[in-house]
């Protein structure tokens, strides 16, 4: 799909997602989150707002948490993206997706994909975070049915695992 | 009754290793073969005539499929005063951001493209924005013709008998006022001549937007043979059904209604919205059509909460008995009328044993967005004012706040405001759980040091829901279980149905899983809102569970040669205690569903027609910190006790407790819609429309009262909406704990909180952070 305004101005855009390199041909003034949802079909990451305010588009650029709403397309190009799709491997959830199912840091689920990829990198740059640090951490994703707490105390949980040394 | 075995346990959701990998499909994530996008036109005026549209360049851009107006609705039974009725701008637009014209095409942004391609002459009308302006006999209208208002339409889902005074001003009232309830008890007048203190004031809550994360969105389907599919997040799907067949013009049986997953709806989601428009589309192009309403349209678009102004004067005696109340309320609902105020009206003075009452409520239309339902519709903005004069009595006359709401509250036979005995309620032990929370206990010993601290207490109750429903339960192949039902899962519920049926059937939960089938196949359900599907869906689950068990009994006996009452379920595995004798449900799925077999397959059906209300009540505390520079009000602890009766899944209910006060704390702080002065929407957008964010919520306490209803399933009452019901109030009187002034607007934005500060003398001399415009 492309966006027409730009006439018929293409670029390629190679990166890869999931640990799966990828090559897409497309409008350059689209944006990341159009990109993944749109053309490689994983429509994990949602769009809330589209003007970086809720943190539902989240995604993982290069070891960094991102708005994908708010990141164009081609700036992907030769970057490392994982989606809350690759968060799990080999059929197993990941620490913070099974504290986050057990623990009730769900409710709808419409944010939880940017939780669940906030979090992951989260912790994998802190292993033994405190109350507050999470809730830092977390402060550009929005929630609306949970009120937070449990998913703070999913996070927690889950960093307290990994340390027993669950997960990767 | 024996032993519970899941039921009341704290469980995870069903769908939660769906949710968490990111594998559940919400309905922009759909995509069909062949499938149009559509983009809405909108009016950018709140009020103004359309003189012309031209279409035609739009129609004529390539990749545009359809662009239709109002002149392409078919003939059908439309009622212009219902807001999911008003597809497209028949001839008079009356709030910014209706639809006017909408485009289908092959992507989104030729959608979006063409939507400037379509020419519209306006001619701007006087806009009524000011609710209190509009209510005034002589009043601009805010729509006209006037008699097309059918100014009886009460959309509510609360039963009252609405006793209205035969005073003068009814026959002479303002074109806008679109509906009114006036409750009379004793003699106000003499109530207060006999008042030892009298407190009074005019509260002001501003429209306030659920905010569900996902926003609106729809996917239709008409194909070759009239037969209409509709993928939508939805609270209720038969009653969207329903109303998009009447809107529609077309028959229930050629409409599908598919309940996708809700992203959140907290009553935005209950009535078809962008649906009807959706579905037009596709009759007009016979492909299907996806519609996503970006936020921006969704916070023009949706169905707020409707601002409510309170004028309120409470008298009470010096021992502390709470004896008159009188009070005006007039509820903006922006340009269509909502079912809020009914509900409001009835239960402002309803927690407490007034023995005179004179309580009016007015609905007045102005031209904004149209108001709806937002969890316990119209309660946090009464509450925010009897609770806060609830309060003031306990400040003069030297009360706590917890014993004299415990002395006046009402239980179970007293009356209720439209003349109702209560039923069974658990209001008195809220108050008691909250008394002995932690909170509570240690609120002394916080308040010393650094900024102004303050604790406040308020309480509130939500009659609750009911609606009749049905459910089935079917044995698989292998001997486990579907459990089948036609509401929408928005609270986990359909969790708690399984835990239901799995107690009832006597297995494992593991065992038994439930769905939300679609309109065609489901049995019917009624709306997931108003708290009553656990209450009513649950019981017709339960019913249904109970069926399938005796049939599973009846064929168990025939097998086991034992009589029906000697058999004993446990784990899935039917057997006659002291004997060998034993049938497992695989084998049981296998006698009926093999070739040849003996026995029919096991369907149990359950319908259940509740007809009592089963209230929730709720007694709230927070504590708050507020900064006297700035005028920032932090929330630093926060407790609430709810009855639920029964707590089917704990962790559900805790989940929906500090959900409902995350947003009730929202409400207080800094959730609401601003209006310009000429009635366009400031903040549609989530920067501006500010929700709370970890930090600024602190942990909630919850504590869960369970006085059983006579009715409900193993004893639950509703449980989705009181929580968010007394959190505004709570944080005023924690306000005025902290600085001895009432706070009379919600949300108590730093700058109301800094201007009230200021007009009393007690803001500090050189605030820094704002301009002095705004203050
Ligand atoms: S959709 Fe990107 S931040 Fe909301
Ligand atoms: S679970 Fe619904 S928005 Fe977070």
């Amino acid at each position: 799909m492309l966006k027409e305004r730009v006439g018929h101005a293409t670029v390629t855009i190679r990166c890869v997602v999931n640990g799966v390199e990828r090559t897409v041909t497309t409008v350059p003034n689209r944006t990341a989150l159009e990109l993944i949802r749109e053309d490689l079909a994983l429509t994990g990451a949602k769009e809330g707002c589209g003007t970086g305010d809720c943190g539902a588009c989240t995604i993982i650029v290069d070891g960094r948490p991102v708005n994908g709403c708010l990141l164009l397309a081609p700036m992907l190009d030769g970057k490392t993206v994982l989606t809350v799709e690759g968060v799990a491997r080999g059929g197993k959830l990941h620490p913070v997706q099974q504290t986050m199912v057990e623990m009730g840091g769900l409710q709808c689920g419409f944010c939880t994909p940017g939780f669940v990829v906030t979090a992951v990198n989260f912790l994998e740059h802190n292993l033994n975070p405190t109350e507050e640090e999470v809730r830092v951490a977390i402060a550009g994703n929005l929630c609306r049915c949970t009120g937070y707490s449990k998913i703070v105390d999913a996070i927690l949980e889950a960093a307290k695992r990994m340390r027993e040394g669950e997960g990767r | 009754m024996t032993e519970l075995k899941v039921v009341g346990k704290a469980l995870p959701r069903i769908d939660g290793p769906e949710k968490v990998t990111g594998r559940t499909v919400y309905a922009a994530d759909m995509q069909l073969p062949g499938m149009l996008h559509a983009k809405v036109l909108r009016c950018p005026y709140p009020h103004a005539l359309i003189k012309r549209i031209d279409t035609s360049k739009a129609k004529a851009y390539p990749g545009v499929v359809a662009v239709v107006t109002a002149d392409d609705l078919p003939p059908a039974d439309r009622d212009p005063s219902v807001r999911s009725h008003a597809v497209l701008v028949e001839r008079e637009a009356i709030f910014e951001g209706q639809a006017v014209a909408a485009v289908a095409a092959e992507t989104p942004y030729i959608a979006e493209e063409a939507l400037d391609l379509i020419e519209v002459e306006y001619e701007e009308l006087p806009a009524v924005l000011d609710p209190e302006e509009a209510i005034k006999p002589d009043a601009p209208p805010t729509r006209r013709p006037l008699d097309e208002i059918d100014v009886s339409e009460i959309e509510g889902h609360v039963t009252v008998d609405i006793s209205t005074a035969d005073d003068a001003e009814a026959h002479r009232r303002s074109p806008n006022i679109s509906n009114r309830l006036h409750f009379v008890r004793g003699n106000v007048e003499k109530g207060f001549e006999e008042a030892d203190i009298i407190v009074e004031g005019r509260f002001d809550s501003k429209m306030a937007h659920q905010a569900y994360l996902e926003p609106q969105a729809c996917v239709a389907h008409y194909d070759a043979t009239g037969k209409l599919t509709i993928w939508t997040p939805t609270q209720g799907q038969f009653y969207q059904r329903n109303e998009i067949a009447r809107i529609l013009g077309l028959p229930h049986e050629k409409i599908n209604l598919v309940g996708t997953e809700v992203g959140g709806g907290f009553g935005a989601k209950v009535a078809p919205l962008i649906q009807p428009l959706t579905a037009l589309l596709s009759m007009k192009t016979g492909r299907p059509v996806k519609l996503v309403l970006t936020r921006r349209e969704d916070l023009m678009n949706s169905v707020p909460a409707p601002r409510g102004i309170v004028e309120g004067k409470i008298g009470a005696t010096k021992d502390g008995r709470l004896t008159t109340f009188k009070a005006r309320i007039i509820f903006d609902s922006g340009a269509f009328p909502a079912g809020t105020p009914v509900g409001a009206t009835m239960m402002i003075a309803a927690c407490y044993k007034f023995d005179h009452l004179d309580v009016e409520g007015i609905e007045v239309l102005t031209n904004k967005c149209g108001a709806g339902a937002y969890r316990a519709p119209g309660m946090p903005e009464v509450t925010f004012a009897i609770e806060q004069l609830v309060d003031e009595v306990c400040r003069q006359g030297g009360f706590d706040p917890i014993e004299l709401r415990k002395k006046n509250v009402c239980r179970e036979g007293d009356l209720m405001p439209n003349g109702r005995p209560w039923p069974k309620i658990g209001l008195y032990e809220c108050l008691e759980a909250l008394e002995n929370s932690e909170l509570w206990r240690t609120r002394h010993q916080t308040k010393n040091g650094g900024k102004p601290r303050g604790v406040g207490v308020a309480i509130g109750a939500w009659p609750g829901g009911m609606q009749p429903a049905s459910a089935l339960v079917k044995m698989n192949e292998n001997g486990t279980f579907k459990v089948v039902v036609g509401s929408n899962d928005i609270s986990g519920v359909n969790t708690s149905f399984t835990m239901i049926a799995a107690e009832e059937l006597g297995v494992p939960m593991h065992m038994v899983t439930t769905v939300t089938a679609d309109t065609d196949t489901a049995p019917y359900g009624g709306l997931a809102a108003g708290s009553k599907t656990l209450y009513s869906g649950g019981k017709s689950v339960q019913a249904a569970a109970q069926d399938a068990r005796r049939q599973i009994l009846a064929i168990a006996s025939r097998e086991l040669d034992a009589n029906p009452e000697d058999l004993v379920i446990e784990d899935g595995v039917v057997f006659v205690p002291g004997t060998d004798k034993k049938i497992t449900f695989q084998r049981i799925a296998a006698l009926t569903m093999g070739f040849g077999s003996r026995y029919a397959p096991v369907v149990g059906r359950g319908g259940e027609v509740i007809r009592n209300q089963a209230p929730g009540t709720t007694a709230q505390a927070v504590e708050i910190e507020l900064d006297p520079e700035t005028g920032n009000v932090t929330v630093t602890r926060a407790a609430v006790a709810q009855d639920v009766g029964k707590a089917i899944n704990r962790l559900s209910i805790i989940g929906q407790m500090e959900g409902g006060v995350t947003q009730c704390l929202g409400m207080g702080l800094t959730e609401e819609l601003i209006f310009d002065e000429r009635g366009k929407m400031r903040n549609p957008v989530f920067l501006d429309y500010r929700l709370l964010t970890a930090l600024d919520v602190p942990r909630i306490e919850t504590l869960i009262v369970e006085v059983p209803s006579p009715e409900g399933p193993f004893g639950a009452r509703i449980a989705g909406e009181p929580s968010i019901i007394a959190g505004s109030a709570a944080i005023a009187n924690a306000l005025r704990d902290a600085t001895g002034l009432r706070f009379y607007e919600a949300p108590m934005t730093p700058e109301r909180v800094l201007r009230t500060l200021r007009k009393a003398g007690t803001a500090v001399s050189h605030p820094v952070v704002l301009g002095e415009a705004a203050l």
